[in-house]
């Protein structure tokens, strides 16, 4: 157990050590990030009111997330790939999960650096408050977080190691996350006050019907994804 | 009969046993019912013409690559069935350094020493550091290595959790005169220290120099396994230059 610790602790140090000395992608993630929000900011100008901004904002925060996030991704095991490293990996005394879950938590590190960094532009380039709920803010952040990073790693370690071509990581990545989006951005648009925290009727968001469902919904895709993602990423290793 | 017997008090005591293996990539065979065993502290040289299976059956050796059929063992440990307590005793030095160009040197061994979980890391990588003359690279990043310390670097790094079995895949590559001197002494103290080694190399006469045991594998089969004192080694040498060339 002391082992598997300290092979869990080692890859997640590794991977924020290299990425803080290499700067592999999270230059380009914020770049990409503020180009997203500022073209939004952009077209959001002559049709709005102030009514529009949250909504704008909302879309800003998860398409500069996902993208960006999906970049991250990308490189989780591209760094792997330089001089056999991967070998290494594999022929360390530690299950497949185990180098899973590391990559798995460097990846949501990562992208919490660069959610601290476009949240708080979000915020001011629409000019929006979050009143009194920053908590919940931040665990909405943290599921989606947590969402698009068990599967973008992955489907990274699928493309990288099977040498397929990135642009299916996207692609793929997009299509299973999409389920989780609903509520995520659900419950974005409630803290933005676009939306009070239950909706009723007919609709995608009244499906989803309240900000506590819509957090459930997210715990629950999380908790899903993670345990899928674990068991498969052991199979996909071993084929 | 007294063969058979003598083969399997081989297996049982084996360091190494690798029993009826075969690979095939896309239906080409590769390896076709290879068996292999070495005793601890049994140093063994594979030799074999590019393609011959040289690569695929260390690999397999090490776990890297799974057999189509049959198995492999090190000190009893089936890689299928116990998986991590088989790699705990594995080393591999490979093509590839296996180390991270943005790490420094001794980082690389720290992250290496966390994976394996070696309780008196500080002092095996010292140590290490010491018998590798890397010492005064320690804080040198990876990338800026140059081929020679980076091989012994990646040496190191498959020493350091002290593993039974040694694999080295042409780890004499690429290395000057005084870099194969130091790589055949690190040889020699863990050969003598009871470990055991399994090289793969093209020079039969490092080869011979390095092991006890000559193996020759062409085409996915052994053309040749003997201990070295079986064989005479200008006669070898001369031979293999002749297979490798294609003349018989």
């Amino acid at each position: 157990m002391k082992s598997v610790w300290s092979g869990f602790r080692a890859v997640v140090v590794k991977d924020i050590v290299i990425e803080l000395r290499a700067r592999h992608v999270l230059p380009t993630m914020i770049v990409l990030g503020l180009l997203i929000v500022f073209v939004l900011r952009l077209v959001s100008e002559p049709s709005s009111g102030r009514a529009e901004m949250p909504m704008m904002a909302a879309a800003a925060l998860w398409i500069a997330f996902l993208f960006s996030g999906l970049l991250a991704q990308e490189r989780s095991f591209g760094v792997e790939q330089q001089n056999g490293c991967v070998d290494g990996l594999w022929l360390a005394p530690m299950d497949a999960g185990t180098v899973y879950l590391a990559k798995l938590t460097a990846n949501v590190v990562i992208l919490s650096v660069f959610e601290l960094v476009i949240v708080p532009i979000v915020l001011l380039s629409f000019d929006l408050r979050i009143e009194g709920r920053w908590l919940d803010l931040v665990t909405v952040l943290a599921l989606g977080n947590l969402g698009l990073s068990s599967i973008g790693t992955l489907f990274s370690a699928v493309v990288q190691l099977a040498r397929t071509r990135g642009s299916l990581l996207s692609i793929v990545v997009l299509v299973v996350l999409m389920p989780m989006l609903i509520p995520a951005s659900f419950a974005l648009l409630v803290l933005l006050g676009a939306m009070p925290d239950e909706v009723a009727g007919s609709g995608t968001m009244a499906f989803v019907g309240s900000f506590k469902a819509a957090r459930g919904y997210m715990l629950a895709f999380d908790a899903v994804f993670v345990v899928a993602c674990w068991l498969l990423f052991g199979v996909i290793v071993e084929e | 009969m007294m063969n058979m017997t003598s083969e399997t008090q081989r297996s049982t005591n084996a360091a190494l046993n690798v029993r009826s293996v075969s690979k095939a990539f896309t239906a080409r065979p590769v390896l076709e019912d290879v068996s292999l065993t070495l005793a601890p502290g049994e140093a063994a040289c594979l030799y074999g013409v590019n393609g011959a299976g040289k690569s695929t059956l260390l690999r397999i050796a090490a776990g890297l690559l799974r057999p189509d059929t049959g198995s492999i063992r090190i000190e009893g440990w089936d890689a299928k069935e116990h998986p991590e307590t088989f790699r705990r005793h594995l080393g591999l030095i490979s093509h590839a350094s296996m180390v991270y160009a943005e790490l420094s040197v001794q980082e690389n061994l720290v992250f290496a020493a966390d994976l394996y979980g070696v309780s008196n890391r500080v002092e095996r990588i010292e140590r290490l550091l010491a018998e590798m003359e890397l010492t005064p690279f320690r804080h040198d990043r990876a990338g800026i290595l140059s081929r020679g310390l980076l091989q012994r670097l990646a040496i190191a790094r498959a020493l350091l959790h002290e593993p039974v079995l040694l694999l080295a895949d042409e780890p004499f590559t690429g290395l000057d005169v005084e870099a194969v001197g130091r790589l055949i002494r690190v040889f020699e103290e863990f050969v003598g220290r009871g470990g055991t080694l399994l090289m793969t190399t093209h020079d039969t006469r490092l080869g011979l120099r390095c092991s006890q045991r000559a193996v020759v594998l062409d085409k996915g089969q052994f053309l040749l396994n003997k201990a070295k004192d079986e064989i005479d080694p200008e006669r070898f040498a001369d031979d293999y230059l002749s297979y490798a060339r294609g003349e018989n």
